[in-house]
């Protein structure tokens, strides 16, 4: 049992150590680099890029759709969790959240640099059609994004009020600012209520929009007749690999921060347990839809199928295909499908790969495809052929991840990272249930 | 002496062979042969519209005919010896031209009534320099439509203006103008007859847009007087009915023709999300009041 005095002090938030501040300098070059890469690319246009006639949706798109994959983290974790009423989620549901709109916010600004004209953005809006998909797809990116602020943002209430006070005599300023965040919250009983009712609102409503996003980007991809995209098969697909993509996340991220802060008493052995079995669920999911995408068509494709699958299992795009299959989802699932798997450090490991495995797998879903046009390529320069990022595309894509883990690094430096006053709850009813046992 | 003589040789070889043609330059793939240019040009008048001439650029290279783009080409009056400038044109990437003439009487004709027209190309890095010339009698088609026991026919005569003569013996094509290419109708050959006159029936039932046919009398490439094409616009074919989903509610019409399940199904999802979410931030204002 942890007093209430030691509780504050763990878990309010704390100065960046020399590694943080090394590690925020590190991200902040990185997105430097980027933006002048960027600021390139405005001025000479995608010609800068390797895109071309064929492949014209390339690294960018496929970065979107990670992104977008792995804001699901906040629908799943959070949101599922919540309403199932599982206690074991509290101290890694403020970084699910987390990692949630740093993702989605990345996603948003990821489109937009695939824009080659940023200038005309509002067009999207001026002359939408509600049939398009990429309508969809503009209209429900803005919302996820709000909802997922809103849904960091309602529990944090009444810890920014336990932060006021914390810090009223030591850090006057932020004090001030943690007051003005916590919207005069006192914990009366009406509060209470209205909190407790807006929580359990989002936590509904962030499952069917988290759903909505992810099969509506699928079906950016599935409504275009390509080969490998045009799949009924593709909506499920991308929420199975988005539930992977955003647990695989939240597990590296909490091992990190946990280190980082020194939170092994509130993120235990226990938590990264019950993680582990929720990743292997999401990987084993997804293997299941692999199988549906990539082996059924084997015996019924037609022609122009059975060329794209060719590619996928032995031709050009065979070894990122099969490292991102066995070592992003097989190799994870074996791991963790042990207990000894499903310790922190083993779980770290499989996380990465699967982080890692995610973010290659849209690349593969989206590239091969490009190169499989309806008619076949001829008359065009030799270059147009195949695709491979360039340094302009490599720079931004890589400022845009370490803005998403800059983000998530201000954030957590920021805010409580593990529930301060819900915590102080279950300890409190843990106490209360002991003594009426007793 | 003898080494010095055997160096004089050498000497003299070695310069001869910058001097004489075809020696190593031959090793410079820059200095590559130039290749010839054929410069076509074909006379074409519309009764009440252009007259222009159509230029065409083609060479043969490794035995095929390649058309040639991107050529400069002057087209001039020749006269009495003369060349009067009317103009440039550049050949479009298929090797063709269409240089406009004001009209004809911005040109003058010879002695026996015949203008002619050169078009000559001055020549670039990679082709040697051309000229062609057209020449042509202005000649008229007057051509209307007649009806006749309850049947349509083209009535068209051909006559040569400068002479003012009916031209018989000329054989007319008659034509309805179509997207590819005209839809020939008539016999194979209507020659006009002494009156320098043509009569054709059109049969029922040709489609055209609102019934409209625009019916073309065509004297084709004639070496006399180039190519002269009347058109009549004819109110007598059947009216084309468009089977199109242009006007209705599609998945790809415009935003202005969205089908409704579309509208009100996401409509119904933006307006209800986003109300839901208007109520969360109004939750917000409720908690610092309360």
């Amino acid at each position: 049992m942890i007093n209430y005095d030691v509780l504050l002090k763990d878990l309010a938030p704390k100065k960046f150590s020399k590694r943080g501040m090394t590690w925020v300098i590190f991200l902040v070059i990185i997105i430097v680099a980027g933006i002048i890469a960027y600021i390139d690319q405005l001025r000479q246009g995608q010609v800068v890029t390797n895109m071309r006639d064929y492949v014209l949706w390339g690294i960018y798109i496929s970065n979107f759709v990670f992104f977008v994959a792995t804001s699901f983290v906040g629908s799943v974790a959070v949101a599922i969790l919540r309403l199932t009423k599982n206690p074991w989620r509290t101290p890694f549901v403020r970084i699910a959240e987390i990692i949630t709109v740093a993702a989605i916010v990345m996603a948003g600004i990821t489109i937009v640099i695939d824009m080659a004209r940023p200038d005309r953005l509002l067009n999207l809006f001026i002359h939408a059609r509600l049939q398009s998909p990429i309508t969809w797809d503009v209209i429900i990116i803005p919302t996820y994004m709000v909802i997922s602020m809103l849904l960091l943002y309602f529990p944090l209430i009444p810890d920014f009020a336990i932060l006021k006070k914390h810090f009223e005599k030591t850090k006057p300023k932020w004090s001030k600012w943690y007051g003005k965040l916590s919207l005069k919250w006192t914990g009366s009983a009406a509060q209470k209520a209205i909190h407790a009712k807006s929580i359990a609102i989002i936590s509904i409503m962030i499952i069917p929009v988290g759903l909505l996003l992810q099969t509506i980007d699928a079906w950016l991809f599935s409504t275009t007749y390509r080969v490998g995209w045009d799949s009924t098969n593709f909506a499920p697909y991308f929420i199975s690999g988005a539930f992977v993509a955003g647990i695989g996340s939240l597990v590296v991220v909490i091992y990190v921060v946990r280190k980082a802060k020194k939170l092994e008493a509130y993120i235990t052995d226990f938590h990264f347990d019950k993680l582990g079995k929720l990743l292997v669920l999401a990987c084993l999911i997804y293997l299941y839809f692999n199988i549906n995408e990539y082996v059924i068509p084997l015996f019924n494709s037609k022609k122009a199928d059975s060329e794209h699958l060719k590619t996928l299992f032995s031709g050009d795009y065979s070894i990122p295909f099969w490292i991102v299959t066995i070592g992003g989802l097989v190799i994870p699932i074996l791991v963790l499908l042990f207990k000894k798997g499903r310790k922190p450090f083993p779980m770290l490991i499989a996380g990465i790969m699967v982080v890692i495995g995610a973010w290659w797998k849209r690349y593969i879903i989206v590239t091969p495809t490009l190169m499989h046009p309806f008619l076949p390529i001829q008359g065009v320069p030799e270059s147009w052929h195949s695709y491979f990022p360039s340094l302009h595309e490599w720079l931004i894509t890589s400022a845009t991840l370490a803005m998403a883990l800059l983000i998530i690094t201000l954030l957590v430096r920021y805010l409580p990272i593990i529930p301060i006053q819900r915590t102080m709850d279950e300890q409190e009813m843990f106490k209360t249930e002991n003594i009426a046992e007793l | 002496m003898k080494k010095l003589g055997t160096f004089h040789i050498v000497f003299l070889l070695f310069l001869g062979n910058f001097l004489a043609p075809g020696g190593f330059t031959d090793l410079y793939a820059q200095d590559a042969k130039k290749n010839s240019v054929r410069l076509k040009a074909d006379y074409v008048k519309i009764m009440g519209g252009e007259i222009y001439v159509n230029i065409r650029a083609t060479s043969k290279i490794d035995n095929q005919n390649i058309d040639v783009p991107n050529l400069e080409i002057n087209v001039y009056n020749e006269y009495e010896d003369e060349e009067i400038p009317l103009g440039k044109t550049i050949t479009d990437s298929r090797g063709k031209s269409k240089f406009v003439i004001g009209g004809l009487q911005a040109i003058k004709p010879d002695s026996t009534n015949t203008y002619n027209l050169g078009v000559s190309f001055e020549g670039n890095n990679d082709f040697k320099r051309a000229s062609g010339s057209v020449s042509f009698k202005n000649a008229d088609i007057k051509a209307e439509l007649i009806t006749k026991d309850s049947v349509n026919y083209i009535a068209a005569t051909l006559s040569d203006t400068f002479a003012d003569s009916l031209l018989a013996e000329k054989s007319l094509v008659i034509q309805v103008q179509r997207l590819f290419s005209p839809l020939k109708i008539g016999e194979e050959f209507n020659f006009t007859d002494e009156n320098g006159a043509i009569l054709v029936a059109i049969e029922d039932g040709i489609p055209g847009i609102d019934g409209n046919l625009n019916i073309e009398v065509v004297l084709d490439d004639s070496d006399d007087y180039g190519t002269v094409k009347a058109i009549v616009n004819a109110p007598i074919g059947k009216p084309i009915v468009e089977e199109s989903s242009f006007d209705q509610r599609t998945l790809w019409s415009p935003r202005n023709k969205t089908p409704f399940f579309i509208l009100l199904f996401t409509g119904g999802l933006i307006f209800g999300t986003w109300g839901v979410i208007i109520y969360l931030f109004t939750n917000l204002v409720r908690l610092t009041k309360s």
